[in-house]
């Protein structure tokens, strides 16, 4: 256990210095830069602008640029903002609650959802429902998540008024009611997706475990239906829902982009865009790492999780 | 995604084939290839039967709506007709779809032939890479590419090439490596055939069920990620109309002029949806453990 | 409740937005004086409360996120400084400047600039408190001068300070300086450099990163208050400030990275004020009629328009630069896309600025003049209906930044416009961190839309944008990026740099503005006029040409009752 956990660590740290290093390449190698933005109001010179760009360093070689950069991640220091000189660490912080409340209620919601429609689908099996739920499913994966969230806000804000259109909260109301108010609207945007992903697993999950041998024996035995459901198919059937969960982070995350442009939700999305814009490179290179290190723990976990279940596959691995 | 058993005995027919009845009893199957083949036509001849082009601007009738007057599905800001812009953009996204797919699969497939082909330390430094760029979440990396590089139809089925190979190649990889235990494949190495031989004659062919599967999802993925990318600014640019793009210069009239937003969007619902409903046929079609 | 909403990437055209806002001034008076103090208490309908009281929300399209105001910001960033900072002297509606942390502001008249612009005194208010309570004295000046032009530092800009020589202390509040060379538009220049505090700064290890940066302290009406990255700031009332006000408790600034749901809030009442990127010309016409809210279009300094690359072996002849300018249909422009909002201009300088010649020749669109310029200057028009001279057909690109709607579709209407004359105009956009950046500096661009403003700081002087030794591909270090060069043009500029009289000046910059349209280095399209919207009931909110953001006065804002 302690052997395969060290070898997957090892992986990750290994992944991570790839990803570093096409994230790196990426954003150094492309025309402009973070000084861009104040060269077109021609309010600053051209010797203001080259003055600054010798200070932040950005003439000088770029694997130079990218030594540095990991010697100091090494070390713990990610950098700071070009925006606003904040540790990159800091400016992560202040945006990754948002994130995560938005992330953790459309995961909840979809969970709910996906596990209800999958089960019965599962049980109902070529059903009315099961059918509608196909498609439905189908259709949910192929919505633009942009263009749903578009439709939400013109069906519940502008025609109905159910909904804000946007932001987290009222500015000077920060109440819970109001939160949550404005929490309803990119929640579901998020949640489609996912749901439709659950539902799918969870139904195929289900029925592995409706045609297993010790269903079908409980069945003979006459134990009733509704006790084989709970009992035997759907504890069986959770335990591979572990790994989706931990799968789903990268799906999730470029969601949560998504639905936070859709929603002016000022999460880590928002900070991405606006980062990307701006050039500011620090920034960016830390969200990519950060999620980067999210996927790898989400797979991680997953595994673990899995391993802790199942203890053959641990060590297949 | 399930993976398919490879189709070793031949189709007695490529119509009447076992996979081909599974596939047209599959109904959505048939109801997304049916949609595509006819959103196809019009595209291709629909701009050609219309009074009005996809460019043509009439500052008068701008913002017309839907069903009113001659413009069938009304004009967008610049007064250009709707119906003209969306046929064409269809063209463009489709297209985009298309060859975006055709590069991710070759990509995808070359490294997943290499990499399962000769395993060992070709093999994980390839997959080691694939796992890699599978750690950015797709819209991330998208838009960090789409962001600084200038947009332009090749660049964009590019971009979305790039960043969309991975789980082909996943797929490819997995599927070689379990071929490669079977016995017409060690008997083919053992007649010394060469490395390419075997790998493109031999094992290819007999992957080819995923891999239509995988392409077919491809495509679906290829037009979402154009329109997610145009609506954020950094795609096709104008004049050209794409899906996407339609999307994004009406989001601004969403309350004034809702059908700017409306339609493209459902015409990219369609046809990801119809492309997805397709791949769900033929990886059941294909997948000879069903019946 | 009904909302709207516009969801797109924000960042990406905001960030265009805020390149292209540059400074929003003009009209600067090089001569002041302490009677334009009076001008700050402009009729108020109702008293001011005796003690700071009501909160203000304003609403901004951008993050404030630079808050050190020497160092790179844009006018998002200036609102927090121009309410925590201060700066030596104002500048006012009108152009005049009024004294701030100065006493006076010094002038030949006054003798406070001596030795033909050569020699500076300033003398400093003595009533002056940082807002933890340390009194503001020279030493603050003295060092946030040398700061802009130490090595290290990443300052914003040192124009005109660069010329600063032999900074001495004449007391605990006069100071001065000697210049290098007589240098007018440094008035305006210090107008807008906000004094950091030395005893804070000046004891961070690196002024750049300093704790200082995240949790500014100045001398403003306004204290800092709390930060919500990528949702709000607050400031607080300072009440020992020195100056006029302030009369409100709290000020939250707050980003709406959308400018459709900006306004939607501002119509709905959770945002008090819109201002800077204002409300999008499409909602004009319904925004003026909103009940208790005053909608009215801002002064702005900023220009749209072509911008040529004379580099370009097609743009490098005036007949041609001509000819497009005649073909422009500026009025459909204005009236299709802007809604009619802003006016057409003919000058670089805002109609409102002092320097402003409003006798230029007015632009016709004229197709026939057009096709007969280009058919003199040998461009005959080939089979493809595209014209040729030379082998070298009548085609370029403009470019913009993606994702900028409005700029797209004014874009294809030039484009219709030119197809019509025999040129062929592609469209060839880009993110704005690329089109900004080398392509943009070096000037590889073939031309551009944009909207940019020539001056230096709140002064007429357009020497950076026009000047042939500003050319950066050619070694210049200014911002002349379509490479015009024009003997007598800089001729004038130099002399305008070395007058301090303003009537001598604005002769200068009439002429200029003569040859800058005879010679259309820049096609001209309109001046910007941002849609600010205000609550009824804050008194004080007043628009200012000669800031860059409409804010500047915030100290003096208050509600009625």
């Amino acid at each position: 256990m302690i052997g395969f956990l060290l070898r997957r660590l090892g992986q990750a740290l290994l992944l991570l210095l790839i990803v570093s290093v096409i994230g790196f390449a990426i954003l150094h190698l492309a025309p402009g830069g973070p000084l861009s933005q104040f060269a077109a109001g021609g309010d600053m010179t051209q010797a203001d602008l080259d003055r600054i760009a010798e200070q932040l360093g950005l003439n000088r070689p770029l694997p130079v640029q990218y030594a540095e950069w990991l010697w100091r991640m090494l070390s713990g220091d990610w950098g700071r903002s070009y925006r606003d000189q904040q540790p990159v660490l800091h400016v992560i912080g202040s945006h990754i609650g948002a994130t995560l409340e938005l992330m953790l209620t459309s995961t909840l919601l979809a969970m709910l959802l996906g596990a209800w429609v999958g089960i019965l689908g599962a049980i109902k099996r070529y059903s009315i429902f099961d059918s509608l739920a196909t498609i439905g499913a189908m259709i949910a994966l192929s919505i633009p998540t942009f263009w749903f969230g578009l439709v939400i806000i013109y069906v519940f804000s502008v025609g109905l008024g159910w909904l804000p259109a946007g932001n987290r909260y009222t500015v000077g109301d920060g109440s819970f009611l109001n939160q949550l108010h404005h929490l309803i609207g990119p929640c579901i945007v998020l949640a489609l997706v996912s749901t439709a992903v659950w539902s799918r697993y969870m139904r195929s999950s289900m029925l592995d475990v409706i045609n297993q041998d010790f269903v079908r024996t409980a069945r003979a035995k006459g134990v009733p239906e509704r006790s084989i459901l709970l009992r035997h198919v759907l504890r069986n059937a959770l335990l591979p829902m572990i790994t989706i969960t931990g799968l789903h982070v990268p799906t999730l995350l470029s969601g949560a982009l998504v639905t936070e442009t859709v929603f002016t939700w000022p999460g880590m999305g928002r900070l991405f865009l606006d980062s990307i814009s701006y050039r500011d490179y620090p920034v960016v290179m830390g969200i990519l790492m950060f999620s980067a290190i999210l996927v790898l723990l989400g797979s991680l976990i997953a595994d673990l999780l899995y391993g802790v279940a199942d203890p053959r596959i641990a060590g297949s691995h | 995604m399930s993976m398919a058993e490879p189709m070793l005995a031949p189709a007695p027919g490529f119509w009447n084939s076992p996979g081909m009845r599974r596939f047209r009893r599959h109904r959505l199957a048939v109801f997304g290839a049916a949609t595509i083949l006819l959103l196809t036509l019009a595209c291709i001849i629909g701009p050609m039967l219309l009074p009005y082009t996809d460019t043509f601007i009439d500052i008068r009738s701008r913002f017309a709506p839907p069903f009113s007057g001659p413009h069938i599905l009304g004009t967008d800001p610049l007064g250009r007709d709707i119906l003209a812009r969306l046929l064409m953009a269809g063209r463009i996204s489709l297209a985009v779809g298309f060859s975006a797919m055709a590069i991710a699969m070759a990509i995808g497939i070359v490294v997943g032939l290499v990499a399962g082909f000769y395993e060992g330390a070709l093999g994980a430094a390839l997959m080691r890479l694939v796992d890699a760029m599978l750690c950015f979440p797709s819209i991330f990396l998208l838009l960090a590419i789409s962001a600084l590089i200038q947009p332009s139809v090749p660049s964009i089925v590019l971009l979305i090439a790039m960043t969309s190979w991975m789980e082909v190649a996943r797929v490819v990889e997995a599927q070689i490596r379990s071929l490669k235990t079977r016995e017409f494949v060690q008997a083919s190495i053992s007649f010394g055939a060469s490395s390419k031989r075997t790998m493109f004659r031999v094992l290819l062919p007999n992957a080819v069920a995923p891999i239509v599967v995988a392409a077919t999802l491809n495509v679906a993925h290829a037009i979402l990620a154009e329109s997610y990318i145009s609506f954020l600014g950094f795609g096709i640019q104008p004049p050209t109309p794409s899906w996407g793009n339609m999307l994004e210069s009406a989001q601004s009239y969403l309350t004034s002029a809702p059908w700017l937003a409306i339609i493209p969007g459902a015409a990219i619902t369609l046809a990801v949806t119809s492309f997805n409903f397709i791949g769900d046929g033929l990886r059941d079609a294909l997948d000879a453990r069903q019946d | 409740m009904r909302d709207i909403h516009d969801p797109r990437l924000v960042s990406n055209w905001s960030l265009n937005r805020r390149a292209l806002f540059g400074l929003g001034a003009g009209a600067l008076a090089a001569t002041s004086g302490l009677a334009a103090r009076a001008q700050t208490a402009a009729k108020p309908t109702a008293p001011p409360p005796a003690k700071p009281t009501g909160v203000v929300v304003v609403g901004l399209s951008q993050e404030p996120v630079s808050f050190n105001p020497l160092m790179p910001g844009v006018e998002v960033d200036e609102v927090v400084w121009t309410s925590v900072f201060n700066s030596l002297w104002v500048a006012e509606p009108d152009g005049t400047l009024r004294p701030d942390l100065a006493a006076a502001v010094p002038s030949e008249g006054n003798g406070g600039i001596s030795e033909g612009g050569l020699a500076w005194t300033v003398k400093l208010r003595n009533d002056v408190k940082w807002h933890d309570g340390t009194a503001f004295t020279a030493e603050d000046v003295k060092y946030s001068l040398e700061l802009i032009n130490s090595a290290g530092f990443k300052a914003r800009t040192r124009v005109g300070h660069a010329f600063v020589r032999d900074i001495v202390i004449r007391g605990p509040h006069e100071i001065s300086w000697r210049m290098e060379k007589a240098y007018a538009p440094y008035l305006a220049m210090l107008a807008n450099t906000h004094i950091v505090p030395k005893h804070i700064l000046g004891k961070a290890a690196d002024p750049n990163t300093a704790p200082f940066n995240n949790a500014p302290v100045g001398t403003g009406p306004f204290r800092w208050g709390t930060r919500q990255p990528g949702d709000n700031i607050t400031l607080v009332a300072n009440e020992s400030y020195h100056g006029d006000g302030p009369y409100l408790e709290k000020a939250v600034l707050k980003y709406i990275p959308d400018l459709t749901a900006l306004y939607a809030q501002f119509r709905t009442g959770q945002v008090d004020l819109v201002i800077i990127s204002g409300i999008p010309a499409n909602f004009y016409q319904e925004a003026i009629k909103l009940p208790g809210r005053k909608v009215a279009v801002a002064p702005s300094g900023n220009l749209e328009i072509i911008m040529p690359n004379l580099g370009n072996k097609v743009f490098a002849e005036k007949a041609v630069r001509h000819a497009l300018y005649a073909a422009m249909d500026k009025q459909a422009i204005i009236d299709a896309i802007y809604y009619g909002v802003p006016k057409p201009t003919e000058s670089f300088a805002p109609r409102e600025s002092w320097a402003f010649n409003p006798a230029l020749p007015v632009q016709q669109r004229d197709l026939a003049r057009a096709n007969k310029l280009l058919d003199d200057a040998g461009w005959k028009r080939s089979s493809s209906g595209t014209r040729m001279k030379n082998g070298v057909p009548l085609e370029f690109a403009v470019s913009t930044t993606t994702g900028n709607q409005l700029r797209e579709q004014c874009q294809q209407l030039i484009q219709q416009d030119w197809q019509q004359v025999g040129a062929k105009m592609t469209i060839n956009n880009m993110p704005a961190a690329v089109i900004w950046g080398e392509f943009y500096v070096r000037s590889k661009f073939e031309s551009l839309l944009v909207g940019t403003t020539f001056r230096t700081g709140v002064d007429p002087d357009p020497a950076s944008r026009f000047a042939s030794d500003a050319i950066p591909v050619k070694g210049g270090s200014g911002g002349n990026y379509m490479q015009w060069e024009n003997a007598e043009a800089d001729a004038l500029m130099k002399e305008g740099q070395e007058t301090f009289d303003q009537e001598k000046r604005k002769a200068i910059y009439f002429r200029l503005q003569e040859i800058v349209r005879e010679e259309l280095p820049i096609l001209p399209i309109f001046q910007y006029a941002p849609i600010e919207g205000v609550k009824e009931g804050l008194i004080g909110y007043r628009p200012n040409i000669n800031q860059r953001q409409n804010a500047w006065n915030m100290g003096s804002w208050y509600w009625a009752k």
